[in-house]
């Protein structure tokens, strides 16, 4: 390999790297936080002590779609979608979802499944839960635009990868080394140790992200062999029902639960879900999914279908039954399931996401070793790379690191927080969660901007341990649930968030007590400089 | 050769490479796309489906080639000529059309 080629993935790798480094973090931190979403949001909904719902009868869930069509005929009588979720163990509500225009804002309402009334807001600690983190993983909650940036984050990661390994020279011997407290030369080693570790996983899991949306990413294919007409495509990929187009043309719909009645007989399963294509429209197509069976499909890449029947809504016509356990398409859409499969961990049960999420906090602990050790070098000896204002950029860089590594981890964990300490029943509760959670992301940035380097990091150090290390006790004070009550009734997933934050907040006190020692050291040795510093 | 300065008197070299590894980039991935959906062997959606789950490995490799290249012009010019040349097989197929 010639040096010159060496060289100028190196200077890649520092600049390429160093621009991304901070939104991939978000991206490698809430996705690793995401991959335990479910349990991230029993714990935030204060379920673990709720009763279990008993399961519906199939007249109570033909009433409910009764109910819920009379409901969204009455809000939206011409929609671009209505969608129906069906009152679960977990959730006794009846979840309707509808959108005028395809352009448009999504609205959801929770029902009583009896009386069709809307529910009263105060009844639910109303949260988007973990989702939220899963959001923030692949749009920041800016739609289409934020799954533009989050790409366009993932690909400078491959590159990163790529040019990062044609850097490291000595990638096995290197993997064995690591000499702690030795400043610049310790950074270096993490970031080499923890990206060798995980390389295969880094490898995959960003790739994977970006062909899970493929379509979206890369339309070039579809442009160019099907006059872009996405539809036409997809139901010819995925072996499914034609693609029914809007008629505008204004039909009746026939009611919709005798036909619920029609698919569980066909699929031999209840149902789940009901959603309703162009609703009021003479192209409106109905289709109900069968309940999904989490024990199905562990041992297998490929997911199976929970099974899917689609009626024509306004003549009541079965168009289309696929039954539960199945699959369709050719073997390269297997192979883009596998691709997704293998980015959710929808395989392996709950040993794999423990080993997705200590990869990915590996993966992020290398991100920020990376971010890091850029400013450990320059603040031992900082050039003029950036001409005149190189002073006023590294400062930026440095407050950028602060908000973005430990100020990221202070927010997430101060999203818990808020979530126990806002008053229930107040409007757009869960929005409010998120905007607070961004206002503490920012306050952290401001706070980092105005301390001096030192000072700011071991401060938010120390007040994401204290956040870490007081949601127990929070959980105790605003609802009365606690960490023993929990492990006592077997309750895994709220136990498992409390010891989780528990063990970060022992890693961020460590941090912070071990930064000080630095700090003081440096003090203490003046004849040293830029000793403690470079120990950071 | 040196890797690229970011002292401002290169700036402007910079930024054209940095254009060249995204537009440029997405530009060859995305018309080697087309062409590969033309050559692999199995059903049409299939073989565009497989061909731009390729796509972003050829990104990867078009970024790394800008920024290894000796000059911004010659990243532009590589990847626009085989932008063109894959377009051009392409649309040939289509015109033959050939089917995979």
């Amino acid at each position: 390999m010639k040096a010159g080629f060496r060289q100028s993935m190196a200077w890649l790798h520092t600049w390429g790297g160093l621009w991304f480094t901070w939104i991939l973090f978000a991206i490698f931190l809430t996705g690793t936080l995401g991959v335990f979403d479910d349990a991230i949001s029993h714990w935030m909904r204060d379920k673990g002590r709720a009763e279990a719902e008993a399961p519906l009868s199939a007249e109570a869930r033909a009433e409910a779609v009764r109910t819920a069509q009379a409901f969204l005929a009455g809000e939206a009588p011409r929609a671009d979608f209505w969608s129906i979720g069906l009152p679960a163990e977990d959730d006794p509500a009846l979840r309707v979802s509808w959108r005028e225009h395809d352009d448009g804002p999504v609205q959801r309402r929770r029902l009583d499944p009896a009386s069709g009334e809307v529910m009263p807001a105060s009844l639910t600690r109303e949260t988007e839960g973990g989702h939220h983190f899963v959001h923030m993983h692949f749009e920041f909650h800016a739609g289409t635009a934020g799954i533009w940036v989050v790409g366009i984050a993932t690909l400078a990661m491959l590159v990163a990868l790529v040019s990062g390994i044609v850097v490291h020279k000595k990638i096995f011997t290197d993997f064995f080394t690591f000499r702690p407290g030795k400043g610049q030369r310790s950074w270096l080693d993490g970031h080499n140790a923890l990206g060798v570790l995980t390389l295969p996983f880094l490898f995959m899991i960003t790739y994977t992200g970006l062909t899970i949306f493929w379509a979206t990413y890369m339309p070039a294919g579809i442009v160019a062999r099907y006059d872009g007409s996405r539809e036409a495509f997809f139901s010819a990929l995925t072996e499914g029902p034609a693609p029914r187009p809007e008629q505008h043309v204004a039909a009746d719909m026939v009611p919709m639960a005798p036909l619920l009645a029609v698919a569980e007989q066909a699929l031999a399963r209840e149902a789940a879900f009901v959603s309703v294509s162009h609703p009021g429209d003479r192209s409106a197509a109905m289709r109900v999914f069968g309940r999904f069976d989490p024990d199905a499909d562990s041992d297998r890449l490929v997911g199976r279908s929970s099974g899917r029947v689609q009626f024509d809504a306004v003549t009541g016509e079965l168009l289309d039954v696929q039954r539960p356990n199945t699959t369709r398409g050719g073997q390269v859409l297997a192979v883009q399931r596998t691709m997704n499969a293998l980015h959710f961990v929808r395989f392996g049960g709950e040993p794999m996401k423990w080993l997705y999420f200590i990869s990915g906090m590996a993966g992020s602990a290398m991100l920020a070793t990376g971010a890091i050790l850029f400013m450990v070098k320059r603040r031992r000896r900082s050039g003029d790379e950036f001409g005149s204002a190189t002073p006023r950029v590294l400062q930026i860089i440095e407050a950028l690191n602060v908000a973005g590594i430990v100020g990221l981890g202070l927010s997430c964990v101060a999203y818990l927080w808020i979530n126990r300490l806002l008053p229930l029943g107040i409007e757009e509760r869960a929005a409010w969660e998120i905007r607070l959670f961004f206002a503490v992301w920012l306050l952290t940035l401001v706070h980092a901007s105005l301390r001096p380097p030192m000072r700011a990091w071991r401060e938010q150090l120390a007040a994401a341990a204290l956040l870490c290390l007081g949601l127990p006790l929070v959980n105790v004070l605003s609802t009365g649930d606690h960490l023993f009550a929990a492990l006592s009734r077997g309750d895994g997933e709220s136990a498992g968030v409390e010891l989780t934050s528990l063990a970060f907040g022992i890693v961020f006190a460590l941090a912070w007590v071990r930064l000080g020692a630095r700090l003081r050291a440096g003090a203490a040795g003046r004849q040293a400089p830029g000793h403690a510093v470079e120990g950071l | 050769m040196n890797p690229p300065s970011l002292a401002p008197r290169a700036a402007p070299a910079v930024l054209s490479r940095v254009l060249a590894a995204i537009f440029g980039g997405y530009l060859m991935a995305s018309m080697a796309v087309v062409l590969l959906s033309h050559l692999l062997p199995s059903s049409l959606p299939e073989a565009v489906l497989g061909a731009t789950l390729f796509g972003f490995a050829f990104h990867v490799a078009a970024v790394i080639g800008v920024f290894a290249a000796a000059s911004a012009r010659r990243a532009w010019a590589l990847l626009l000529g085989s932008s063109a040349l894959m377009g051009a097989l392409a649309g040939l197929l289509e015109l033959l059309g050939a089917q995979p």
